[in-house]
């Protein structure tokens, strides 16, 4: 019952795989951010999301708007609800021993999730927008993807100009490298503190946006992206921003490979194996990220 | 009043194996659960509260102790309690092969790593097909046992409980506490801390193998998602902080009063008890984070090891 | 359809004995448990079913507390297991693609790929299908299974396009019915044959597929058109009670469930729980959803299914031939060609 693989479709599988990694690699970002610049393991990153991909759906049918303008919405909300999060309690376990962060926002997560369950109901939901795919010789390439991999390279270009070039945003990098040196050049850690959750939770929103042209919306939509954008981490290498960048294309393509190559079934094994085992062999990520 | 205490804890232990007798099926199995997460979350307590290295996959213990026991009772007719002691073997092995590399790392990867653990093991139980049934799940052959499962699980939480306070109140243990607080220092001090950690990695996994065998018992049915589930992880580490994490009694405290809650509230609110749960949680971790005993021993004197 | 989470059942079963001893007492609310997933990935489908047993419970006006019909249980291992308190309503996870490989044999095609979730229900399908297709002369040259949760299914499309299957059958749920179905397009994959099992029926799969949704085969257990007793009527009174709500096969399932133990409970004339059991095994009846008799075992013998196309924007039972409101339009064309 096999299938003899050729290049064409190893090129059509590496494509798609580029396609996904870009997304994944900006909302690993996001998370990548709170974990460089807090220390917080932040299991709810996923949830955001979740709640991204629900406005764009709210705004795409009751408004009747173009599901890709409501990304300005979406980000700009969760912004918001990131800060506020921040502010209210993620603020006490920044730095804290890992476990506080870690059952902290599962709690966020679990609590949030179910308050979208009974606001939303669980009801399936999708957005219906555009399908179809470009043909490129003998690839297909689908629309949907393209675009969001379009918008997730932009978006994620646009974070790392951010980051590099900004005034707030080289606080930020010199937070996430030592937050006690970034005190005393006089930043205001506690306000970088705010503003990268919010950006991250911008990040994470927007994802979700992406995603919701693609796939079925409902509450508990965000976890498998939260495990994708750890793994990316690992990959990458905690703290650091371009690992982020590399550890998502690296996720996006071995998945596709794996399920060529051997099944879809076991990709998600081979994505895990591979984070046991970075972790295990290269702790610091493959770009060499922070060791503690 | 440590006599006091002892004469209580032998009364309600009296009491607890009086309990089937009289009980109606719903109480045996509302308490065998109970003992359940008793000994999970004494068993979680054993190596995350007293050496600090949070395991944050610790249900994959669990689920590998439940699919061992379940085949050996399946495939080749164990009885159940050899099956599920085999069961916490198994999960004793998969903590040397996994701690030897992973307790090298330092917390928040730890943690991580053990997450991964969990999913890969899910993953490797469902590819094995031939062996586990995959996502068909595994069924055993029926059998009314809730009266003995009652007491298996009051053994376990008894037996766990009891190396607790073996442990906490030992030179071994401490050593293992002298490791959560400072672990260089341990070290310079002379303590072989991977060894160490490696004991407590082990005896934190032995119970919740067994504790799954039975759990394979009790259910006769289970499939990939039912025993690696990570919101049993997350239980039983609230359980454990709730009460008091590091502490003999407090894993004990957390698991009954937490599920008590739970049963109280899933029944009367479908839609809502997984937001209370969330909301616990947050609670926890806010404004508990030593939890009850914790508390309880900044108001009032209670002895070192309670 | 999902596996059930015993141990609720048991204690809801424990629950329920705990009940027995009480006289029925004409005014007495007796109330039913039923096990359904309101939380977690199958909350939509639970939530369906949630409402057909309020509605029925509101239509009898008393509620129950007893052993277990399982409307949407249709793994046949969770009833071949000596389980006394379990009771199936629909047909088994196995005969799920039966209506498909049929109509396949039928046309004369000769090839077969299957692909499943990889959880309980969609693998006992795919067992079934696979003895089912060879049952009727058919090869089966591809089968794999995804993960839950699994958006992006362009290697398996990749593979199966390389294959060439005659027909394709997916073992699904909702979510990843629609992502599959719309990723065939994307990748251009043709089989003359496409159908799926759970998901396909739901009005909301033609509402978010629009046009790609036409010519895909879908099973159901039920379907609002189909002449059982009282079916138009549960209908109608479901629309008004639940106003925009979903429709599917599990909201008329949680209904007979309820209308199966309100039968029980009457034949049986006591709240006991063999009592019910007994009455249980003894009931011959059309419910909303279809007839209702159970084997030894608890497992449902009488239920029929059927097998729907899209044609149209409705769906048009096509199978099998006493049911069949219209013939299948054969083969699927290209989606170039749509």
């Amino acid at each position: 019952m096999n299938v003899i693989i050729t290049p064409i479709m190893v090129g059509q599988v590496v494509i798609s795989g580029l396609l996904a990694g870009a997304l994944y690699s900006m909302v690993a970002l996001g998370l990548a951010l709170i974990f460089g610049v807090m220390r917080v393991v932040n299991v709810a990153h996923g949830t955001i999301l979740m709640l991204g991909a629900y406005t764009t759906f709210w705004w795409f049918h009751l408004l009747g708007l173009n599901p890709y303008l409501s990304l300005v919405a979406s980000m700009s909300l969760m912004f918001f609800l990131g800060i506020l999060l921040q502010r209210t309690l993620v603020v006490r376990v920044v730095n804290a021993p890992e476990l506080s962060s870690l059952l902290l926002t599962f709690g966020i997560s679990i609590a949030l999730v179910n308050l979208a369950r009974l606001v939303f109901t669980a009801d399936l939901r999708s957005v219906e927008f555009i399908t179809g795919s470009f043909i490129a010789g003998p690839f297909a390439l689908s629309k949907s993807r393209v675009i969001s991999f379009a918008f997730a390279v932009a978006i994620t270009l646009l974070a790392f100009w951010f980051l590099q070039k900004t005034k707030l945003g080289k606080a930020i990098r010199a937070t996430s490298q030592s937050s006690e040196m970034a005190m005393v050049c006089g930043i205001n850690v506690r306000r970088i503190h705010l503003y990268s959750f919010g950006i991250a939770s911008a990040l994470a929103a927007a994802g979700g946006s992406l995603v919701a042209v693609m796939v079925a919306i409902q509450p508990q939509m965000g976890d498998v992206y939260t495990f994708k954008s750890f793994l990316v981490i690992v990959l990458g290498g905690a703290g650091n921003y371009p690992g982020a960048l590399l550890g998502g294309m690296l996720l996006g393509l071995v998945e596709q490979l794996a399920s060529l190559f051997l099944t879809t079934q076991l990709s998600e094994a081979v994505a895990y194996l591979l984070l046991v085992l970075v972790l295990l062999l290269r702790p610091t990520g493959l770009l060499g990220g922070r060791a503690r | 009043m440590k006599r006091l205490f002892l004469a209580a804890l032998c009364g309600a232990l009296f009491l607890l194996m009086l309990y089937p007798l009289e009980a109606s099926g719903y109480g045996v199995r509302f308490m065998l659960q109970l003992f359940m997460w008793v000994a999970l979350a004494q068993s979680w307590n054993l190596i995350s509260g007293l050496t600090g290295y949070v395991s944050f996959g610790h249900v994959a213990f669990f689920g590998t102790g439940a699919y061992a026991g379940a085949i050996l009772i399946a495939t080749h007719g164990w009885h159940w309690v050899p099956a599920s002691l085999l069961g916490g073997l198994a999960a004793m092995l998969l903590a040397l092969v996994i701690g030897y590399p992973c307790l090298r790392l330092k917390g928040p990867y730890f943690a991580i790593s053990m997450l991964g653990l969990n999913e890969v093991m899910r993953v490797l139980v469902s590819y094995f097909e031939g062996l586990t049934g995959g996502g068909l799940g595994l069924s055993l052959p029926t059998l009314h046992a809730s009266v003995q499962i009652y007491y298996a699980m009051g053994l376990a939480a008894l037996a766990v409980t009891a190396a607790a306070h073996f442990i906490i109140t030992s030179r071994f243990g401490l050593r293992f506490m002298t490791i959560r607080e400072d672990e260089i220092a341990a070290e310079a001090m002379g303590i072989d801390t991977a060894r160490y950690k490696l004991y407590a990695f082990l005896l934190s996994a032995f119970i919740p193998g067994v504790v799954g065998g039975f759990f394979a018992r009790d259910q006769g049915y289970i499939e990939p998602i039912s025993v690696f589930p990570l919101v049993t992880t997350i239980t039983m580490i609230v359980m454990a902080l709730f009460g008091g994490q590091g502490t003999i009694w407090g894993p004990v405290l957390g698991a009954v009063a937490l599920f008590v809650f739970q049963e109280m509230v899933w029944a009367r609110f479908l839609y809502l008890h997984e937001f209370f749960f969330g909301a616990i949680i947050v609670v926890v971790v806010l404004l508990m984070p030593k939890g009850i005993l914790g508390v309880l021993r900044e108001r009032y004197r209670l002895p070192r090891t309670i | 359809m999902r596996a059930l989470s015993l141990w609720r059942s048991l204690v809801l079963l424990i629950v329920f004995v705990v009940g027995a001893p009480w006289p029925v007492l004409a005014q007495q609310p007796i109330r039913i448990g039923a096990s359904l997933s309101l939380t977690g990935t199958y909350a939509a489908l639970g939530q369906n079913q949630h409402r057909g047993y309020q509605l029925c419970a509101r239509h009898v006006n008393e509620k129950y507390k007893m052993p277990m019909v399982a409307p949407m249980a249709s793994t046949t291992s969770i009833f071949k297991k000596g389980r006394k308190y379990v009771f199936m309503l629909q047909s088994p996870a196995e005969v799920y693609l039966e209506g498909l490989i049929d109509l396949a044999a039928q046309r004369g095609l000769k090839t077969v790929a299957i692909i499943n979730e990889d959880t309980l229900f969609p693998k006992a399908t795919v067992q079934g299908t696979i003895e089912l297709a060879k049952a009727k002369g058919l090869q089966v040259v591809f089968v794999e299974a995804y993960p839950k949760g699994n958006t992006d299914f362009s290697a398996v499309l990749t593979k199966i396009r390389a294959a060439n299957p005659d027909v394709l059958g997916a073992a699904t749920y909702f979510d990843d019915a629609v992502a599959i179905t719309r990723q065939m397009k994307e990748l251009n994959v043709n089989p003359r044959m496409y159908g799926v099992t759970v998901g396909g029926d739901l009005p909301k799969f033609y509402d978010l597929l629009g046009r790609n949704a036409e010519f895909v085969y879908g099973a159901t257990q039920w379907e609002p058109e189909l002449p059982y007793p009282f079916a138009k009527g549960f209908t109608e009174s479901y629309k008004m009670e639940f106003p925009g709500a979903d429709l599917s096969y599990h909201s008329a399932g949680g209904y007979a469930g309820c209308q199966i133990l309100v039968e029980a409970v009457r034949r049986a004339g006591s709240l006991d729980g063999e009592k019910v059991r007994e009455a249980i095994l003894k009931i011959n009846l059309g419910t909303v959803y279809g007839s209702f008799k159970v084997d030894q075992d608890g497992f449902q013998v009488a239920h029929k299914m059927v097998m729907f196309q899209w044609q149209d924007g409705k769906k048009v039972i096509v199978w099998p031939e006493e049911f069949a409101a219209g013939k299948a339009k054969f083969p699927t064309p290209p989606w170039n060609q749509r």
